[in-house]
């Protein structure tokens, strides 16, 4: 059999084999797609007195369109580390969960806490091998035995160490905040109120920045996912009867009702014969 | 307004290496900019690479930021296979290497300074394409274009450490005094048989130059002097 | 032209009350021109699994080939279904190898998992997945069914009331779209039955 002819599970790295016909369609007049969904966003990371605080909006656009009014930006990394992403959303959901793993693995092999600069390394190693084509721009936070840790990676895979720090569509809106409150040795409140406010001032003033607010507080050997921890952007239009239909209204032409079988669980060796 | 956003990051930068009696002091801004925004005010574009050398980078970061990690990582086994301090020397034909090796592919200009017992203080440049240059002084980034004429000017051989510390700083604060993608802190690196020494010098207590104003902590101490309040 | 718009789709999946509907248009176009009005865009991954494929047919019909291909792999080696979530999984990782070479296809996938819980995602054509509470949509006629879902739906309906709302739902949606349309087809999936049903629609 050819080695085309079947397609088994592949052992991992991206497959380029549509990439002549796609440019093919292109040359024909059929566009391909620029906008895949993205996290025109605003993410931002601070230290604070006891670790790190990391917030993210929650809206995930494509093109003009709201994709999704609440969507999770910060993911989960390793149980100290938290990563905020923003740029082309499928990028940054398989970056983080490509190294998340490889951290696990590590961990798993040195049976230590894994430390921020690991992840830092391994995603920036990823971003410039693919030299800014996974669009993924991150703010990566965490504590870890050599204390709290804020940076942040670009597409390109340079990365900066900083005290606060904002990326993605809303950054000059929250870094406005930042740089005129931050202030050394923030309070864990008071830490979680700037923060709050920066992504709110992405949330209102940037367009690819809406809905509400998380936040994520790591402190050392704890952590606090405060999923929309502000909802400045509530709902407010619902009818309280809503639409509803009568049974028999729309013109059906066929209708097939395939009942289901239920499904008998057989437990093997559960109850030995007796005699 | 097109800010560039996702552009890459690149440091429009002012880096200085200049040879002393004894050493080397190196010199840089910390402005990192994508497109018109800065990314990073404060950032440090002087790396270690080894306890004895050090390097200064220019252009986009992600590719200064990626040498310096393999020739740092290149220089602490040689460390270990030689059992004594690597010279400048290597450290400086480890960042050629990769430079010519890879030019198709990176947009780095670098500068290489350090102290090693054979050769004493030495600065290397490698520019864009790979080459290698041994100067007694070196400019390097957008604002080096601004302090050629000074250099020839000010620069003397065998200048104590304090005069080439206090040149540098003069310099890179001149070359941020003009150049748009130069600015923020100034940061020098002295290296000489005594070790290394790190200082910082903040934007406000830099030397102020033809035109340029006190430093203001609010726009309401501009608006309103103190006599007519 | 983009190609998402060469063959013309509309698709929504709804949550109801331990239940689910995934509903889509029957028109296969060449841009303007009608090709089939008979046309499935939902297929079965099992009985309580199914995925909506929107965007360019070849593409969508290939890469259904490989999930079901991918499905019985799983089920000879684990020797049962795949639940929703891991199946979006892997459809997710499927899309996301092609980065730089996608298929030009927006999934809409919907099933019952464990103890009758409703699970509907949706992804662009990279992978990128999308898990909704409420209601996911895909298609050309996407912009007027996120509009008609955000108005007409409720939370906790049951099979029959779910079924007039997506349908009314669609059949709103894709008059609003030209290239989408003639009738619609709609599975409803309670935890005893499946019930198919085929709508009647414009036929421009």
């Amino acid at each position: 059999m050819t080695k085309a002819a079947i397609h088994v599970p592949p052992k991992g790295g991206f497959s380029f084999d549509l990439c002549r016909r796609n440019e093919m369609l292109a040359q024909n007049g059929l566009k391909p797609p620029c906008s895949f969904k993205k996290t025109g966003t605003t993410i931002v990371g601070l230290i604070f007195q006891d670790g790190v605080i990391l917030g993210a909006d929650t809206r995930a656009t494509e093109g003009p369109i709201v994709a999704d009014k609440n969507c999770e930006k910060i993911h989960y990394m390793a149980p100290n580390i938290y990563c905020c992403g923003a740029g082309t959303a499928a990028d940054t959901e398989a970056v983080t969960d490509m190294v998340s793993s490889q951290l696990q693995l590590h961990r798993y092999h040195t049976g230590r806490e894994s430390r921020v600069v690991t992840a830092l390394s391994l995603l920036k190693s990823h971003l410039f091998n693919y030299q800014g084509h996974v669009s993924a721009a991150l703010v990566l936070g965490g504590v870890d035995v050599t204390g709290p840790h804020l940076h942040t990676i670009y597409p390109h895979g340079s990365t900066d160490t900083l005290p606060f720090a904002t990326m993605g569509s809303g950054s000059l809106a929250a870094m406005a905040v930042f740089e005129s409150k931050y202030k050394e040795g923030l309070t864990r409140d008071e830490g979680i109120q700037l923060v709050s406010e920066a992504i709110c001032s992405g949330i209102f003033n940037d367009l690819g920045s809406g809905s509400n607010v998380d936040v994520c507080v790591i402190t050392k050997g704890h952590k606090e996912y405060l999923r929309n921890h502000q909802q400045p952007n509530p709902r407010t239009y619902v009818s309280s009867k809503g639409y509803s239909f009568v049974k028999g209204h729309t013109e059906v032409l066929t209708t097939k009702i395939t009942p289901l079988k239920e499904k008998v669980e057989v437990i093997e060796g559960g109850d030995a014969m007796e005699e | 307004m097109d800010l560039h956003l996702d552009a890459p990051h690149s440091m429009g930068t002012t880096i200085i290496g200049v040879t002393y009696n004894g050493g080397v002091v190196l010199g840089a801004d910390s402005r990192t900019s994508t497109g018109v925004y800065v990314a990073n005010r404060a950032s440090d574009k002087i790396t270690e690479l080894t306890d004895n050398v050090y390097l200064c980078r220019s252009g986009s970061a992600a590719d200064s930021q990626i040498v310096s990690d393999y020739v740092r990582y290149f220089l602490h086994q040689h460390i270990i296979q030689l059992g004594q301090p690597a010279t400048v020397k290597v450290a400086a034909n480890l960042v050629r290497l990769l430079s010519y090796n890879n030019k198709n592919m990176l947009q780095a200009g670098l500068i290489v300074g350090g102290w090693d017992k054979y050769e004493g203080g030495k600065i290397y440049s490698v520019p864009l394409g790979g080459t290698i240059l041994e100067q007694p002084f070196t400019l390097g980034g957008s604002g080096s274009s601004y302090l050629y004429g000074f250099f020839d000017q000010a620069w003397r051989e065998g200048m104590s450490k304090d005069e080439a510390e206090e040149l540098v700083v003069k310099a890179v604060s001149l070359a941020i005094a003009r150049d748009g993608a130069s600015g923020g802190v100034v940061r020098t690196v002295t290296i000489n048989s005594e070790g290394v020494s790190r200082k910082f010098h903040s934007g406000d207590s830099l030397p102020l130059w033809h035109e340029e104003l006190e430093p203001q902590n609010s726009l309401l101490d501009t608006l309103m002097p103190e006599d007519s309040q | 032209m983009s190609i998402f718009e060469y063959n013309g789709s509309a698709l929504v999946a709804m949550v109801g009350k331990n239940c689910f509907a995934i509903a889509s248009d029957r028109r296969l176009g060449v841009q303007l021109q009608t090709i089939a009005t008979d046309f499935q865009r939902i297929s079965k991954i099992h009985e309580k699994l199914y995925i909506g494929l929107a965007g360019l047919a070849t593409d969508a019909q290939t890469l259904y080939q490989r999930l079901v291909f991918r499905h019985k792999l799983y089920q000879l080696r684990e020797e049962r279904d795949m639940k929703p979530e891991t199946f979006a999984n892997l459809v997710s990782a499927i899309l996301y190898e092609k980065r730089f070479g996608p298929y030009f296809c927006q999934p809409v996938i919907a099933g019952l998992g464990d103890n009758d819980e409703p699970f509907i995602c949706t992804m662009d054509s990279i992978g990128a997945k999308e898990l909704a509470k409420d209601f996911v949509v895909g298609g050309t006629a996407s912009e007027s069914l996120y509009g008609a879902c955000e108005s007409m739906y409720k939370p906790d309906m049951e099979a029959e009331e779910l079924f007039e709302t997506i349908s009314q739902a669609l059949l709103a949606s894709v008059d609003r779209d030209c290239l989408s349309g003639w009738g619609g087809h709609v599975f409803v999936v309670t935890p005893t039955e499946v019930i198919e049903r085929t709508l009647k629609g414009r036929m421009d």
